[in-house]
């Protein structure tokens, strides 16, 4: 037998809850009629967007020549295979036979379609490129069985000389999510193709053009209806280079197995026939989508491929800075033509020794014989009367601590040392023995093979200031001088010229009757192997130009780790100059 | 209990009202995926005539007799949720399927019912309009445990429904009025204000990946965009059946499912809105209207808290379609896709049901 309980303030309860949903109600009710009711304009134009498709319409991208029309970089038909995720009955199933239709590892596919999740689901996410005429044929025989994937035509950027003026071109690749966000990529989308590195990068907005799209309205299936508008494709501008495509060639085939950088440049307006740097790379890699391993063994591989020597690699100058010297020294009133010094193989600056490369010595020697057999302690003498303040100032008029300003993205400015310098970074003061060292172009100076070519050029000039550059064109680049009189440079031309012409220790360089001046350098470094044990190593430099009274051409080398530089430099430099002759007519 | 009993006081209108809801269901699914190779719509029919089947079959047991055996149900769907996490299938990241065999199930839905009735169990113990602190939290437990195994599979939407049953059974029960008003406004307050003034955009995304890992934030704000323009673009009248071209272009994630609502306010218009919310409105006016014609105690704690508990779904995902609450993955009752949700509410409608149709004291 039950009681009866008191339920009443149970069901006050429960009326008091159901007063509170009434309420609730009346509140969905009024939000539904707010959004259908009262906005109903402004989701209905949203829905119509929706509708609306935009198709991109690419530009082709301009074409890079060399200065004689050899196309460097190309547009060639490329046809990749695309999965619209909308087709897909379950994402999973398809990337498991996708993967085995293609071959391609299922992570990678997976890792590949996460990437653009975000993207509408009815838009097609490549997956595979550059198919072969079989893989096409199969593809398409089994449409049924496959209608997630489409095959589509794409314009795709490659290089007919892979490693060839690899570092100068740069490559091309898909925009990343963190360069979209810039001022300058605002018109682009994820998926364009955008210049990375080189001359792509440093022109891209010129080579990319403009893309056009095709707007158009679907049916509620997706289906095409009609085009609303079309905006035609501006191709992008062909650009023609300043580069020489045989000297650049055969300086990347003397650079073989080598590290090192070749630069050959016209002293008279500053363009660049060469541009050497090894080792190099395949920037066709790059512009494949599927590459990752292979790209990320470019990025990390010790000899550094990617970086382009000639801009980017840092070395101390060794005996080539002695030509800043010497003009410094004769602009100062400090030596004459006819001064000498007495080399004994030795000399004592500052309670220190200091010796000359010539164990020997090389006993009473002048100005030119200074330069020509490259003497130490002859410069010792006249960096010691310089003193730092008046080399580091000399130093930046000719050229180096600053950028040459080429048109080439990432170049490096180096480092010429100063008091301040020091003072700021190694917080310690300057010591005299320092400017000894500096005098031979060693110690904590660091210039790039670029500055080593455009002063060079200076020197070949007799003075006049040029800006390298790539890209061809009638800018006058630079009229500007060096405050230093002509007869000095004519002085330390004529030191250059003994160097090579008169058994100096650029002979090798030698060839009979181009007048080629140049000077040799070797900077002691201590060896980057491990396995070597701190051996001493010497990077090998050589620069100089031709002929010796109206100057054509200016060529700039430095071999890493090859010894002496009037051994391994200097006849890469003679090779190419014997080259330059041939094709040039002297 | 003889069969014309069953007849007279069995509540027709209330399972006429669910089945109503349920019809526009079938329709507003088949309208959405009938172009996908997968016939949602059949399945769904399927599910509801074996809902069907279950509420009659509930129907003929005494709820209190049901309530007295709670606990082994109870303990039963907490070991299935446990052993769950380890041999769960997986479908979209959270282990929170049973496979069995021709179907799946969500133990995660009917747990619901399990809680209810052992929660009913513990606080119907007493006679009295006062409930021992020491119920009350064990009550408290009872909630929890199960809602902390949902979240580790991880689904928080399902486990976030637990919870308002427990508010609802201390309402009930008659807390202090004043301690339960505090409660519920700090929990509104900071809840709302938390989520849209305290968090920085990048925190809530943060928030997001953690709590829901399966739906990312810029995906679940896609679906809240998406589902707004398809519910705004309806209109008045609507676009008509099979013509939404949000719903039919495939720019509603999840449409047959958690956003269903968007579909109708889409090819319905405000009007099949309106006549669907006042369907569910009768639905709960119908549920509250029983709970005055309990025997006893036991009864009412039933109806009411299955009543709480669709209402909270109900609310949640109407207010999720048109971006008034986060994405949390909360089915419409009765009228989403999915075999699980569909029997737990038919099995709860039937309850309460079963509660009506034994409404004298007397066997």
């Amino acid at each position: 037998m039950k009681i009866y309980e008191d339920l009443t303030p149970l069901l006050k309860r429960s009326r008091i809850t159901f007063f509170i949903i009434c309420f609730m109600f009346l509140c969905i009710t009024v939000l539904f009629w707010k959004i259908q009711i009262l906005d109903h304009k402004k989701y209905i134009l949203l829905a119509e967007k929706n509708r609306l498709r935009e198709e991109n319409l690419t530009a082709s991208r301009g074409l890079i020549k060399d200065r004689n029309g050899v196309i460097l970089a190309e547009n060639r038909a490329s046809f990749n295979v695309s999965l619209i995720r909308e087709n897909c009955s379950d994402i999973n199933i398809s990337i498991k036979k996708i993967s085995k239709l293609l071959g391609i590892k299922e992570n990678i596919l997976r890792e590949r379609i996460n990437q653009y999740k975000f993207y509408p689901k009815f838009k097609p996410i490549v997956i595979k490129e550059n198919l072969k005429m079989e893989e096409i044929a199969r593809i398409e025989a089994l449409k049924i069985e496959f209608p997630e994937l489409v095959i589509q035509f794409e314009p795709k950027r490659y290089y007919p000389f892979h490693e060839i003026g690899a570092h100068i071109i740069g490559y091309v690749q898909e925009i990343s999510s963190q360069e979209l966000k810039k001022e300058k990529f605002k018109n682009l989308k994820m998926g364009d193709i955008i210049g990375k590195a080189g001359i792509e990068k440093k022109y891209d907005a010129l080579l990319r053009g403009k893309n056009g799209k095709i707007r158009k309205i679907v049916d509620s299936r997706g289906r095409f209806i009609r085009e609303l508008s079309r905006i035609k494709p501006i191709a992008g501008k062909d650009l023609s280079l300043t580069i020489d495509f045989d000297l650049q060639k055969k300086a990347q085939d003397l650079l073989a197995e080598k590290e090192g950088a070749i630069i050959m440049l016209n002293p008279k307006n500053g363009e660049i026939l060469v541009m050497a740097s090894n080792p190099s790379y395949d920037p066709n890699k790059f512009v494949r989508r599927f590459n990752q391993k292979e790209w990320e063994k470019l990025v990390n591989d010790a000899r550094s491929p990617l970086e382009n020597r000639a801009i980017r690699g840092l070395y101390a100058p060794g005996s080539i800075f002695k030509l800043t010297i010497a003009l410094a020294g004769l602009q100062n009133g400090l030596v004459r033509p006819r001064s000498s010094f007495y080399c004994g193989g030795k000399a004592f600056f500052y309670n220190k020794e200091f010796s000359c490369w010539n164990k020997g010595g090389h006993g009473k020697v002048n100005f030119y014989n200074a330069i020509r057999h490259s003497c130490n302690i002859y410069f010792y003498n006249i960096g010691n009367m310089l003193g730092i303040e008046k080399i580091n100032i000399w130093a930046n008029q000719l050229g180096f601590g600053k950028i040459t300003g080429i048109d080439l993205p990432g170049e490096k400015q180096g480092l010429v040392p100063s008091p301040e310098w020091k003072k700021i970074k190694l917080h310690s003061p300057w010591f005299p023995g320092e400017t000894i060292s500096l005098s031979i172009g060693q110690g904590p100076i660091l210039v790039t093979p670029l500055q080593i070519a455009v002063h060079t050029a200076i020197i070949a000039n007799r003075g006049k200031k040029i800006v390298p550059h790539l890209l061809k064109s009638n800018r006058e680049y630079s009229n500007e001088r060096i405050k230093i009189n002509k007869e000095y440079f004519e002085d330390v031309i004529e030191g250059m010229w003994e160097a090579v012409n008169l058994k100096g220790t650029g002979k090798l360089a030698q060839l009979q009757g181009f007048n080629i001046c140049g000077k040799t350098g070797s900077t002691q470094i201590i060896s980057k192997n491990e396995n070597e044990n701190n051996k001493i190593k010497t990077h090998s430099w050589f620069t100089g130009f031709a002929p010796r009274n109206n100057p054509q051409i200016v060529v700039t080398i430095i071999v890493e780790y090859g010894g002496m530089g009037g051994e391994t430099a200097a006849p890469l430099a003679r090779e190419l100059f014997k080259l330059y002759r041939e094709k040039n007519g002297f | 209990m003889d069969f014309r009993r069953f007849i007279n006081h069995f509540d027709w209108s209330l399972l006429g009202i669910a089945l109503a809801i349920s019809v526009i269901g079938v329709l507003a699914i088949h309208s959405s995926t009938h172009y996908i190779d997968n016939e949602f719509y059949v399945k769904q029919v399927i599910w509801i005539v074996v809902s069907l089947v279950s509420l009659f079959l509930i129907v003929c047991i005494d709820y209190n007799y049901i309530i007295n055996y709670s606990p082994y149900y109870y303990f039963s769907m907490i070991i299935i949720l446990i052993s769950l996490l380890f041999f769960g299938s997986k479908i979209s990241k959270s282990r929170s399927w049973l496979d069995l065999g021709l179907f799946n199930i969500q133990p995660s839905e009917l747990t619901k019912i399990a809680i209810i009735l052992f929660l009913i169990y513990i606080l119907s113990r007493s006679r009295w309009d006062y409930i021992s602190w020491k119920d009350k939290l064990t009550g408290g437990l009872v909630i929890l445990l199960p809602m902390f195994l949902v979240i580790l599979q991880p689904d928080l939407g399902t486990a976030v429904t637990y919870f308002p049953i427990y508010l609802g059974a201390l309402f009930i029960t008659g807390i202090d009025k004043k301690i339960f008003i505090i409660i519920l406004v700090i929990l509104i307050l900071f809840s709302t204000f938390g989520w849209y003034f305290l968090l920085k955009d990048y925190q809530k995304q943060r928030i997001s990946i953690f709590l829901f890992p399966e739906k990312d934030p810029l995906n679940s704000g896609y679906h809240v965009i998406q589902s707004k323009i398809a519910i705004g673009s309806g209109g008045f009248l609507g676009k008509g059946y099979k013509k939404g071209t949000q719903s039919q272009l495939r720019f509603l994630p999840a449409r047959h499912t958690d956003f269903i609502l968007s579909v109708i306010g889409e090819e319905f218009g405000y009007l099949g809105i309106f006549i669907l919310l006042n369907l569910y409105f009768a639905l709960f006016y119908r549920i509250f209207n029983i709970i005055k014609q309990a025997k006893d105690r036991t009864g009412i704690y039933l109806v009411y808290l299955i009543g709480v508990l669709l209402f909270f779904q109900f609310f949640v995902n109407g207010m999720m379609v048109i971006g008034f609450f986060p994405v949390v993955g909360i089915p419409m009752p009765l009228l989403s896709y999915g075999g699980s949700s569909l029997l737990t509410t038919y099995i709860c409608i039937g309850l309460i049901i079963n509660v009506k149709m034994r409404k004298f004291i007397y066997g």
